[in-house]
Parts: structure tokens; C-alpha cells; sequence
């Protein structure tokens, strides 16, 4: 069974269709693509199934469980976590403590039991900031945590927000773009931390506009083109389907 | 380092807060920080909630209104003072969720326009009732606070009641900023997208501390209800929910140090001949006549040139310090309290 099924959704503003009828399933434990030309609606499908947009029409579900119309919150709690295309980090707050943020949903302490410092704050506190300096190390950036948010380069910033995410102890991850803007090096070193998360048990859904970068870490891909699945197969017949083809021409071929 | 620098400010202002009614023996100087204390407990609500969470709210007035009639009401009907107090802090709350639930969901200026809304609204309310609040006459005759047999009658007894008060809220204050309820509301101010996505309920967390602010608000209220013995409507206005989101700004957003330097800063400038004796009379007076249109320049210059307020100035201060002494040793304390 699909850990997570998007079912025939669709999604309107005005009198565009941004996301037309749109079904596909993702694989515990794979790292699956969704590919398309700008416009195409690849980050309205991951705000539908994020619960950041209602659908007009159709479900998403989750390990058996219908998300749709539930809030983003209540969807992250399950498990389902995502980033953004323009980062949407906290700049005021240091690296460190973008990744506590994370931890929000897997921590208890309230507004009373930190005020009155219950007993047990100070311990989950310790744990909290432990398990965040792990979460940075994990993409090598423990010597940046007292830096804040908003003096990080692009790649880290587009990195720390992958670790907030981390920090919510997702099962599945949801990247909008995390290669926007990363040159080569840091493509190839993206390429080797979604491997790292996928193996950790992590399951992975990207949205990507670097077609070698989704050649080469995705086991499948889904092809939007004007918020219709064009197609969806593994990335060798994806590259060579004559729809795919047609839906990029004068943009970009998906093999560049 | 920077921690270190804190402590010993917060133990020097400590003990300064306490020694002053024994050096101290003006009576007039006394009242002055009196007032100081009760709006630093005022500052401390808004600053969560404004400083910290990012939203921001015309209406702290009326929640301090809501404490002071409550209490006075009902400790003129022969209530005990501290179940006054529980009255007037759970009146002005429930009044803030009423406020909350409806208009949280609102961002920026409807926010600030259901606030400012609510204000006017209660500053009818107080002026109206005469019944219970006694109209424009105001509520005469409220009795000093008192625990048992233990009566706050004179200015020394009441301002060590208020400044007690004052320091158990900055310091409860202190402890939610620095730990994760304290993240949560810089988070929301920083991206309520963002806090969304790391599983923040942020509608639930943004009524939880508008509630606060407004509880706070309440307590300053009894507070002053008792210490003056008077309430009426010209205390609650919108002019007063003005200064006290100036005083937050001018210590700087997300700042509890900066905001209680704001307060106490803002609070004494019309009584700057009784903080510094030696003031020539024209300055003085300069100041007095012009006290309220001081405020507001220092709202909109500290808005347009200071974003951090006196925060952001004393960090770079103490950074600046802090790289001659020893280089790259940041403290990631985090909380900027
Ligand atoms: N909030 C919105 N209001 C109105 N129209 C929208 C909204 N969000 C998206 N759209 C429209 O829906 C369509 C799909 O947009 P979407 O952002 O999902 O595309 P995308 O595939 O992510 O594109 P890109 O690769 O440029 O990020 C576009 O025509 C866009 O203009
Ligand atoms: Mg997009």
C-alpha cells in the first residue's frame, strides 16, 4: 500500500485551474519527483497535500487517513512535513533555534510550565537543544547555530530549512525546490543528504526544476504540465516520453 | 560574556529596587516609580505579545480598566483584596479571549483596528454603566490592598507590594521567552507560514498570549486601582495603549530588558525635575508641555532609524565589547530577554 495518495485532486483560483484531476501514489521509503514546466501547479499539489490549500475536488490521504482540510499543523503532527519554494525561515532567530522551532510538536513544555519552570523543563530543554546541535551536524551546520537565520547564505538558509523539517521527525518530506539557487557543488552535496534522509527511513517527495539532480536521486517521477499529469514512470522512461518532451520544448529539455 | 553582563544588571537593578524607600525619602519620588512598576507589568503583557509574538494591539487600555473596576467594585462590596485580584485578572482575561477569538485570525491593521475598536468600546462601557462604575465621577473610595491582617496602607508598604508583583511577572516572563513557548511566538512573528510547517497550532498559541497580555494588563490595573484609591475613565484611553506599545517599541521587538528600559525611560520623562534635581526650569518645562509629542516622534523615529530599539543598540554595544575581549565566543543562550 502508498504511504501517502493524492486522489483526483483539484485546485482552482479564479478562472485558473492550477491542479487538474490529479492522482498519483508515493512509496514508503523512496524519493519520488514532481516535475514540470513554471506554472505547471507543483506547489499547489504540495500545498493541497500539506493542508496549507483546500482542494476544489479530490482527497489526500496518509497512511490510511484522510488529510484533506485538516491544518497544516495537525498534518505535520502526523508526519507529513514540507519546505518551502522561497524559504520560510524565522530570520531573527539563530540556525539553532530555527531547528527548536522544528521540535515544536515533539516537545510539551507550555506557557505555565515554562513560566513556573515545572520540573521536567529544564531536562526536555537539554534534550531539545541536544537533538537540534544532531540535526545541524547532519547537514553541517553546527558552527553556524548562533548564527541568525536571516545572515545565513541561500544554501544554508535552503539547507536549515531542511533541517527544521528534520526536526519535526517526519515520515515523509515534502521540498519545494531545495536546489533553487545552489551551484554545483551544492547541488551534488543536496543530492547526498536527500540520499542520506531517504536511508534514515525518511520518505522523500521533491519538486525540481534541476533535471539532473532528479535524475539522479529519484526511484519516480510525476510530470505536471498545466495542472495535468502528463506522465509518471522512473526517471529513464520519463526522459525519453514524447509528452514530457513536447511539455518542455522551448524550455528546457528534461535531460539538461 | 553577554549572560554575565545580564546577571550582574539584573542584580544591580534588584537591589537598587529595593534599598530606594530607605534612601529614598521623597514621597513624591516614591508614587513616580510606583507607577513605574505597574506599567512595567503592563509592558511585559504587550511585549509578549506585541514585542515577541509580532501583533500588535490598541486595546491594552481597557484591559487594565477591566482589572482596576473589577477589583475596586469588588472590594468596595467588602471582597477579600486577593480574590478582588483573582477577579479583576480573570475578568480582563475572558475579556481578552472574547477580543482574541474572533480577531486573531485577522492579521495587521484588522488586528489593530478590532483592538482599538474594543478600547473605545470599553471606554464607553466605563463612562456609561454609572451604576457600577460610577460614570465620569469614577470609583471612589477603593480600599488599599491587604492580605489578612497584613494592609499595604502607606507608599512604602504599597510600593514594595507593586515592585514584588513586578518582579515575579518579568521573571515568569523571562523564563516563557527563553524556552519553547517563547520560540513559538518569535516563530509566528517571524513567518506564521513558517510555524505552520514546524506544527505551531499558531492560531491557538496567538489567543494563548493575547490572553495573557490581557490577564497582565488586568493585574496592573488592580494594582493601580488600589495603590490610588480612584479609578475613572480618563485612565483608559487610547492614548495610554499608545505609550505602552512606544514603550515596547523603543525597547526593541522581541526584548524584555529593552522593553522594561523603554518603560521606565518613557514613564519618568514627564517627571524629569523630580529624577534630575538640577535641571535648568526651561528644560523642564520644554519637556512637560511637549511629553506627549515626544512620544510620538520617539515612535516613528525609533520605527524608521532603531528597528531594534535600545535592544539592538545595547547588543551591538556589548558585541562590539565583547570581540576586543575574546573573539567568536557567541553565547547561544538564545531568548534575547
Ligand atoms: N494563490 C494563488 N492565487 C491565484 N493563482 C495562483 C495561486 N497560486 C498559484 N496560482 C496559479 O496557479 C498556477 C500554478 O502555480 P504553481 O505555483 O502551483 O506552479 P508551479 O508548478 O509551482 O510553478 P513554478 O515552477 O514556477 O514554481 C499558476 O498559473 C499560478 O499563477
Ligand atoms: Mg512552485
Amino acid at each position: 500500500m502508498s504511504m501517502l495518495s493524492v486522489r483526483g485532486v483539484t485546485k482552482r483560483f479564479g478562472g485558473v485551474t492550477a491542479v487538474d484531476d490529479v492522482s498519483f501514489e508515493v512509496f514508503e521509503g523512496t524519493i519520488h519527483a514532481v516535475i514540470g514546466p513554471n506554472g505547471a501547479g507543483k506547489s499547489t499539489a504540495f500545498n493541497v497535500m500539506t493542508g496549507f490549500d483546500r482542494p476544489d475536488a479530490g482527497s489526500v490521504v496518509f497512511e490510511g487517513a484522510t488529510i484533506t482540510g485538516m491544518r497544516p499543523h495537525r498534518i505535520v503532527r502526523l508526519g507529513v512535513v514540507r519546505t518551502f519554494q522561497n524559504t520560510m525561515l524565522f530570520d531573527e532567530m539563530t540556525a539553532l533555534e530555527n531547528v527548536l522551532v522544528g521540535m515544536h510538536a515533539r516537545t510539551r513544555v507550555g506557557f505555565l510550565g515554562a513560566a513556573l519552570s515545572l520540573p521536567g523543563v529544564h531536562a526536555e530543554e537539554r534534550l531539545a537543544r541536544e537533538q537540534a546541535h544532531r540535526i545541524l551536524r547532519l547537514v553541517d551546520m553546527d558552527d553556524v547555530h548562533a548564527v541568525p537565520a536571516g545572515d545565513l547564505p541561500h544554501g544554508q538558509r535552503r539547507l536549515l530549512e531542511i533541517a527544521r523539517a528534520l526536526a519535526t521527525e517526519p515520515r515523509i518530506m515534502l521540498l519545494d525546490e531545495p536546489a533553487a539557487g545552489l551551484n554545483n557543488v551544492e547541488t551534488a552535496q543536496l543530492g547526498e543528504t536527500l540520499r542520506r534522509i531517504r536511508d534514515t527511513g525518511v520518505t522523500v517527495v521533491i519538486v525540481e526544476h534541476d533535471m539532473g539532480l532528479v535524475m539522479e536521486v529519484s526511484d519516480e517521477i510525476v510530470v505536471l504540465n498545466e495542472g495535468r499529469k502528463i506522465a509518471e514512470g522512473p526517471p529513464l522512461l520519463i526522459q525519453k516520453d514524447p509528452a514530457v518532451i513536447e511539455a518542455y520544448l522551448g524550455e528546457e529539455t528534461p535531460d539538461a | 560574556m553577554r549572560s554575565s553582563i545580564r546577571a550582574a544588571v539584573i542584580v544591580a537593578l534588584t537591589i537598587g529596587v529595593a534599598i530606594t524607600p530607605f534612601v529614598m525619602t521623597d514621597r513624591y519620588i516614591l508614587r513616580i516609580l510606583t507607577f513605574v512598576g505597574i506599567n512595567l507589568i503592563m509592558v511585559a503583557g504587550l511585549s509578549l505579545l506585541f514585542g515577541y509574538a509580532g501583533q500588535i494591539s490598541l486595546g491594552q487600555a481597557a484591559f487594565y480598566g477591566l482589572g482596576a473596576y473589577t477589583s475596586g467594585y469588588l472590594a468596595k462590596a467588602g471582597v477579600p483584596w486577593l480574590l478582588a485580584l483573582v477577579g479583576g485578572v480573570a475578568v480582563a482575561a475572558i475579556g481578552g479571549l472574547l477580543i482574541a477569538l474572533p480577531s486573531l485570525r485577522l492579521k495587521g491593521h484588522y488586528l489593530a483596528m478590532a483592538t482599538l475598536g474594543f478600547g473605545e468600546i470599553m471606554l464607553f462601557f466605563f463612562t456609561e454603566t454609572e451604576s457600577v462604575t460610577g460614570g465620569s465621577n469614577g470609583l471612589r473610595g477603593i480600599p488599599a490592598a491587604s492580605i489578612g491582617p497584613l494592609e499595604f496602607a502607606t507608599p512604602v508598604a504599597k510600593y514594595f507590594l507593586v515592585w514584588s508583583v513586578v518582579g515575579i511577572v518579568l521573571v515568569l516572563a523571562a523564563n516563557i521567552v527563553r524556552r519553547r513557548p517563547g520560540r513559538a511566538l518569535r516563530a509566528i512573528h517571524g513567518s506564521e507560514t513558517g510555524a505552520q510547517a514546524c506544527g505551531i497550532d499558531t492560531v491557538r498559541v496567538k489567543i494563548q498570549v493575547f490572553v495573557l497580555s490581557a490577564g497582565l494588563g488586568g493585574l496592573a490595573g488592580v494594582l493601580y486601582a488600589h495603590y490610588v484609591g480612584f479609578v475613572s475613565p480618563s485612565t483608559f484611553t487610547l492614548h495610554y495603549s499608545l505609550i505602552l506599545v512606544t514603550m515596547v517599541a523603543l525597547g526593541g521587538m522581541g526584548s524584555l530588558g529593552g522593553a522594561v528600559a523603554g518603560t521606565v525611560l518613557l514613564t519618568l520623562l514627564p517627571y524629569v525635575d523630580a529624577i534630575i534635581p538640577g535641571l535648568p526650569r526651561s528644560t523642564v518645562e520644554l519637556i512637560q508641555d511637549w511629553t506627549n509629542d515626544i512620544y510620538g516622534m520617539v515612535l516613528i523615529l525609533v520605527m524608521l532609524f532603531m528597528p531594534r530599539g535600545l535592544a539592538g543598540w545595547a547588543t551591538s554595544l556589548v558585541t562590539r565589547f565583547g570581540e576586543r575581549d575574546r573573539a567568536g565566543d557567541s553565547v547561544g543562550q538564545g531568548g534575547g530577554a
